[in-house]
C-alpha cells in the first residue's frame, strides 16, 4: 500500500523538482571531493565491497548522500538513515531514492519517527554500519540482539560515538571490530576543528543577524570542536572565554589567548554560549542560574541535550518562537534564547560542514569501510592505520598541487648509528 | 476575511523580527529614552526613507515613541522584509511601500509619502530629497532639513549644493567616523564573507582569496577571510592603502599577478571594470567571482555574457566555461554578495548608524531655521558620546582625561 503511494509520488512534478534539487546538491559536493573521487573510488574498484550490505547513518544531507553513492557505485548494497531527526534533507532523500537506494529517513521528523527509522535500518540486517554517535549500533545492540551479533563491523564518525564504542568494548559487549573514524588524524584535526568551527559561527550569525566583532562568547569545552570555534571567533574580533574541566586543555586555552574561568564566572557576562563538549547537559540547571538576560545558547555537539532544553522548559515561565529556529525561554526577569532547539546548530541551522572537509572525513569513513571488509580485524575498537590516514592527506595535498619534500638519510638523528654500539 | 487573517499573521511575524532586532540595539534604547525625556521631537513630522527591514523599523518606533509623527517609505522601493509593513501599520505608523512594486508604483508611493509633508526627512541615497526638490518646492521651503545615510547619496547632494540647487541643510550620517569605521569594515566585511560561505558551503581555511580594493569594505572582507584561515591577496590602486594592506600581513600585488592562483575573488572597489576579461581567463578552474559592497559593474559582465549560457550549479551560483574550458562560478549574478546574507548588516552595526540618525534628527530639530542649506557633519561631541555609551553598555570604558594629561597634551 505505502509502496504504491511512493511510486505514484515519484511521478509528480513536485517529486521530480525535489530529485533535481537533490541531484544538484550532490553534484556540487562531487565537484569539491577530489579524494573521494580519486583515491577512494580507486581503492574500492577492486570489487571487494560488492554485495556488502552497508548502513550509512550520518546526518542525511548532500555530503552524506555522496558517500552513500560512492559505496553504491563500488557495488555495496547501501541503506541510508539519518543520525538526527532535524538534519535530514528532503531533496537529498528524493535524489537517493530516485537512483534506487534504500532510504529509511524522512525530513521534518521527530524523536519518535527517528527511532522507527533507525529500527527500520536495523531490520535491513546490515553487515557494516557507517555510524554517527553509534546511534544505530547502540539500538541494534539493545533492540535487535540477533542482528547485532551478525554485524561484521562499524565505522564511527564522532567523539561521542567513539566513547560509546570504547565503553561497549570494555564491557565485553562489542563482538565485532569497530573503527573510530573520529580518531583518524584526517578526521578530528580538520572536521572537528575547521569544519565545525567555521560553520557553527556561520549558522549562529545567520540565524541571529548578530555581529561577532566585540561579542562576548563563551565556549564550553576545549576539545577540537571547541578549539576551532574559539579560534575563529577570536580571530573575527569576539571576546572569547573557555570553560573546561581538563587542566591540560584549559592551560592550552589560556595560552591560545582565551579567558579561562569556571562557568559561574564566565557565563555572567556572556552574549553567546556555545556548548562543544560532545557530552550531555554541559549547560544545565546550575549553569542557567548564571546566564544574563538576552544570552544566546547554541550547541555544537552531538547531543540535543548538551544544552539541557528539557530542564530549561520546565524552569521557564514562558516559551516562545522569537524567530525561525530561535526559542526564547523566560526565566524570572531573564530571556534565554536557544538556537535550533538545542540540536547541533551548524547542521540543523545551517548547511553543515564545508564540502572540502567532508571530502576528508568521508574518505576516512569510506576507506574505513573498505578496511573493515578487507583488514581481518579482531573485535574491539581500532583506529585507521597510519598509512591509510597519510594516504588520504597526501591525496588531498596532491589535488591542490602541493608537493612535499622527502626526509634525506643524513637528516636522521646520528644516534641511530650509536645505538648499535651500546654494549649488550 | 482570510486576507485579514494572513495580514495579522504577517504583522505578528514582523513584530517578532522587529522585537528580536531591538534586543541588539541598546544604543537606540538609550537614545530613545533621552529623546522621550527631552521632548525635543514632540509633534514633529519625521519621514523615513530607508531599506524596509526590522532594524530601520525600530528607528521608526523609537522616533514615534519620542513624540514624533512618523511616516515611512522604502528607499528606491527596497523592501528586505515585507512583514515589517503590517507590523508598523499595526503600531499606527503610516507606511508607503508596495512589496515587489513596479518602479511606477514605487514612485507613486514616494509621492504619497511626500504628501504627508515631513518636516525632517531621513534619506538613503538622497532619493526622496532629490524628488522633493524637483516636484515639491513648496514642501522643501517648509522643511527643517534632511539626513543622509550613504556615500551614494552624499555625492549627488554635494553636486546639487555646488550648483546652488540644494535648499535644505542635510546632516551626513555617512560622514561620521562612527558609521564608516564600523559599518563597512565589521558589518559588510562579516556579512560578505559569511554570505559567500553560506551560499557555497565551502571552506575558507587554506583558500587563496583575492580582495580587489582595500578601502573600508575590502579591508573588512580581508580581515574576516583571514580570520577564517584564508591566504589573502590584496590588489589596490592607491599605494598608501596597498602599503597598509602589506602591513596588515596580506600579500599585495596586481589582479593580473594574483589571478592564476586566486580561488575566490571579491571585488570591493565600487569602480567599474576593475576585473577584466583577461583576468577572468587567467583564473584557475573552479574559481569563484563575487562583489562585496558594490555591484556587478566591477566584473566583466559583457565578457561573461559572450560565453555559453551558464549552468546553475547551486542556488545563487552560476557556472561559466571559458574558452580554455575552465569553470568560473559567479555568485549572485555579480550583485553584492552581502545582499544574499538575507538580513544585511548585523544588528549591532545598524544600532550605531540608526542611533546616529536619531541624533541627526535631534540636531536638526534643535537648530531648526538656523542651519544653512548644505552638507553638515555630525558634531564630534555627538559621535563621541554615542561611542562612549556603546562602550559603557559593553562594560568597557575610556581613559579619563586628568588635568595632568590635559596639560601634557597642550605642552610644546
Amino acid at each position: 500500500m505505502s509502496h504504491t503511494t511512493a511510486i505514484a509520488g515519484h511521478n509528480t512534478d513536485e517529486f521530480r523538482d525535489l530529485v533535481l534539487d537533490g541531484q544538484r546538491r550532490i553534484e556540487w559536493v562531487s565537484r569539491q571531493s577530489p579524494v573521494l573521487n580519486g583515491l577512494v573510488r580507486r581503492m574500492m574498484s577492486d570489487g571487494s565491497l560488492k554485495g556488502a550490505r552497508i548502513a550509512v547513518v550520518v546526518h542525511l544531507e548532500a555530503k552524506t548522500a555522496f558517500l552513500a553513492q560512492i559505496l553504491a557505485d563500488a557495488g555495496a548494497d547501501v541503506i541510508v538513515a539519518g543520525s538526527n531527526p532535524r538534519t535530514t534533507n528532503g531533496a537529498v532523500v528524493a535524489a537517493l531514492r530516485d537512483r534506487g537506494m534504500t532510504v529509511v529517513a524522512e525530513p521534518d521528523g521527530d524523536m519518535a519517527s527517528w527511532e522507527k527509522e533507525l529500527l527500520a535500518a536495523a531490520d535491513h540486517a546490515p553487515d557494516y554500519i557507517i555510524d554517527d554517535g553509534a546511534e544505530l549500533t547502540l539500538r541494534m545492540a539493545l533492540h535487535r540482539p540477533d542482528l547485532y551479533k551478525r554485524l561484521k563491523g562499524v565505522s564511527e564518525e564522532t567523539t561521542t560515538g567513539t566513547a560509546r564504542l570504547y565503553a561497549m568494548s570494555a564491557a565485553g559487549k562489542l563482538p565485532f571490530p569497530a573503527l573510530t573514524a573520529n580518531n583518524a588524524r584526517c578526521k578530528h584535526l580538520f572536521d572537528n576543528r575547521y569544519g565545525t568551527g567555521q560553520t557553527t559561527l556561520q549558522a549562529i550569525l545567520r540565524l541571529t543577524n548578530r555581529q561577532i566583532a566585540g561579542a562576548r562568547m563563551v565556549v564550553i569545552g576545549y576539545g577540537y570542536v571547541g578549539r576551532g570555534i574559539a579560534e575563529y571567533a577570536k580571530a573575527m574580533g569576539a571576546k572569547t572565554a573557555v570553560v573546561e574541566n581538563d587542566p591540560v586543555r584549559a592551560l592550552e586555552a589560556h595560552m591560545d589567548g582565551h579567558i579561562v574561568a569556571p562557568a559561574a564566572q564566565a557565563l555572567k557576562h556572556a552574549q553567546f554560549v556555545i556548548a562543544a563538549t560532545g557530552g550531555m547537559r554541559a549547560v544545565g540547571a546550575p549553569e542557567f542560574a548564571h546566564l544574563p538576560h538576552d544570552v544566546i545558547l547554541a550547541n555544537a555537539g552531538h547531543h540535543d541535550l548538551e544544552v539541557d532544553v528539557e530542564t530549561l522548559a520546565q524552569m521557564a515561565s514562558n516559551m516562545s518562537e522569537a524567530r525561525p529556529q530561535i526559542t526564547t525561554y523566560r526565566l524570572g526577569q531573564r530571556d534565554i534564547h536557544v538556537l535550533s532547539g538545542g540540536a547541533l546548530v551548524n547542521i540543523a541551522g545551517g548547511s553543515g560542514h564545508p564540502v572540502e572537509i567532508m571530502d576528508l572525513t568521508f574518505a576516512v569513513q569510506g576507506i574505513g569501510a573498505y578496511h573493515l571488509v578487507n583488514g581481518n580485524l579482531m573485535p574491539g575498537v581500532h583506529v585507521l592505520p597510519k598509512a591509510l590516514d597519510d594516504a588520504i592527506a597526501a591525496a588531498k595535498l596532491a589535488s591542490m598541487g602541493i608537493v612535499l619534500d622527502q626526509t634525506r638519510p643524513e637528516q636522521q638523528d646520528d644516534f641511530v648509528n650509536l645505538i648499535n654500539r651500546i654494549p649488550e | 476575511m482570510t486576507a485579514r487573517f494572513s495580514d495579522r499573521d504577517m504583522a505578528g511575524k514582523g513584530a517578532a523580527t522587529i522585537a528580536w532586532a531591538r534586543r541588539g540595539m541598546p544604543l537606540l534604547d538609550v537614545t530613545e529614552a533621552r529623546l522621550v525625556g527631552s521632548g525635543a521631537l514632540k509633534g514633529l513630522r519625521v519621514g523615513i526613507s530607508l531599506v524596509l527591514e526590522p532594524k530601520t523599523a525600530n528607528l521608526a518606533l523609537a522616533l514615534r515613541n519620542a513624540g514624533a509623527t512618523v511616516t515611512v517609505t522604502a528607499s528606491a522601493g527596497s523592501i528586505a522584509d515585507a512583514s515589517v509593513i503590517p507590523a508598523l501599520e499595526a503600531e499606527g505608523i503610516a507606511v508607503f511601500a508596495t512589496p515587489d512594486g513596479s518602479s511606477d508604483e514605487d514612485l507613486r508611493q514616494t509621492r504619497a509619502f511626500l504628501a504627508t509633508a515631513p518636516q525632517i526627512l531621513i534619506d538613503d541615497g538622497a532619493q526622496v530629497t532629490r524628488l522633493a526638490h524637483k516636484e515639491c518646492p513648496d514642501l522643501v521651503a517648509q522643511m527643517i532639513g534632511a539626513t543622509e545615510e550613504t556615500t551614494s547619496g552624499v555625492r549627488p547632494l554635494t553636486a546639487m549644493h555646488a550648483d546652488g540647487q540644494l535648499r535644505l541643510p542635510v546632516v551626513s550620517v555617512n560622514g561620521s567616523r562612527l558609521k564608516y569605521l564600523f559599518d563597512n569594515v565589521y558589518g559588510t566585511g562579516q556579512s560578505c564573507v559569511m554570505a559567500l560561505l553560506d551560499v557555497t558551503n565551502l571552506q575558507l581555511a587554506g583558500r587563496k582569496v583575492l580582495v580587489v580594493g582595500y578601502g573600508f569594505v575590502g579591508s573588512g572582507v580581508a580581515r574576516h577571510a583571514r580570520a577564517l584561515g584564508a591566504q589573502v591577496v590584496v590588489a589596490e590602486l592607491d599605494p598608501i592603502k596597498a602599503l597598509q594592506a602589506f602591513h596588515d600581513g596580506h600579500t599585495v600585488c596586481s589582479v593580473a599577478e594574483a589571478a592564476p592562483t586566486a580561488e575566490v575573488v571579491f571585488a570591493s572597489t565600487g569602480i567599474e571594470g576593475v576585473v577584466t576579461a583577461a583576468h577572468v581567463e587567467a583564473l584557475p578552474d573552479g574559481a569563484i567571482l563575487c562583489t562585496a559592497g558594490g555591484g556587478e559593474y566591477e566584473l566583466p559582465m559583457d565578457y561573461l555574457a559572450s560565453l555559453a549560457p551558464p549552468s546553475v550549479v547551486r542556488q545563487h551560483v552560476e557556472e561559466y566555461r571559458t574558452a580554455q574550458g575552465r569553470r568560473i562560478r559567479l555568485v549572485a549574478k555579480g550583485a553584492c554578495v552581502n545582499c544574499l546574507a538575507g538580513e544585511g548588516n548585523p544588528i549591532e552595526i545598524m544600532d550605531l548608524s540608526l542611533s546616529l540618525q536619531a541624533c541627526a534628527v535631534e540636531l536638526l530639530a534643535a537648530r531648526a531655521g538656523q542651519m544653512e542649506p548644505g552638507i553638515h557633519p555630525i558634531p564630534e561631541s555627538v559621535e563621541k558620546s554615542l561611542a562612549l555609551e556603546r562602550l559603557r553598555l559593553a562594560g568597557a570604558s575610556v581613559e579619563p582625561l586628568t588635568d595632568a594629561l590635559s596639560a601634557a597634551l597642550r605642552k610644546w
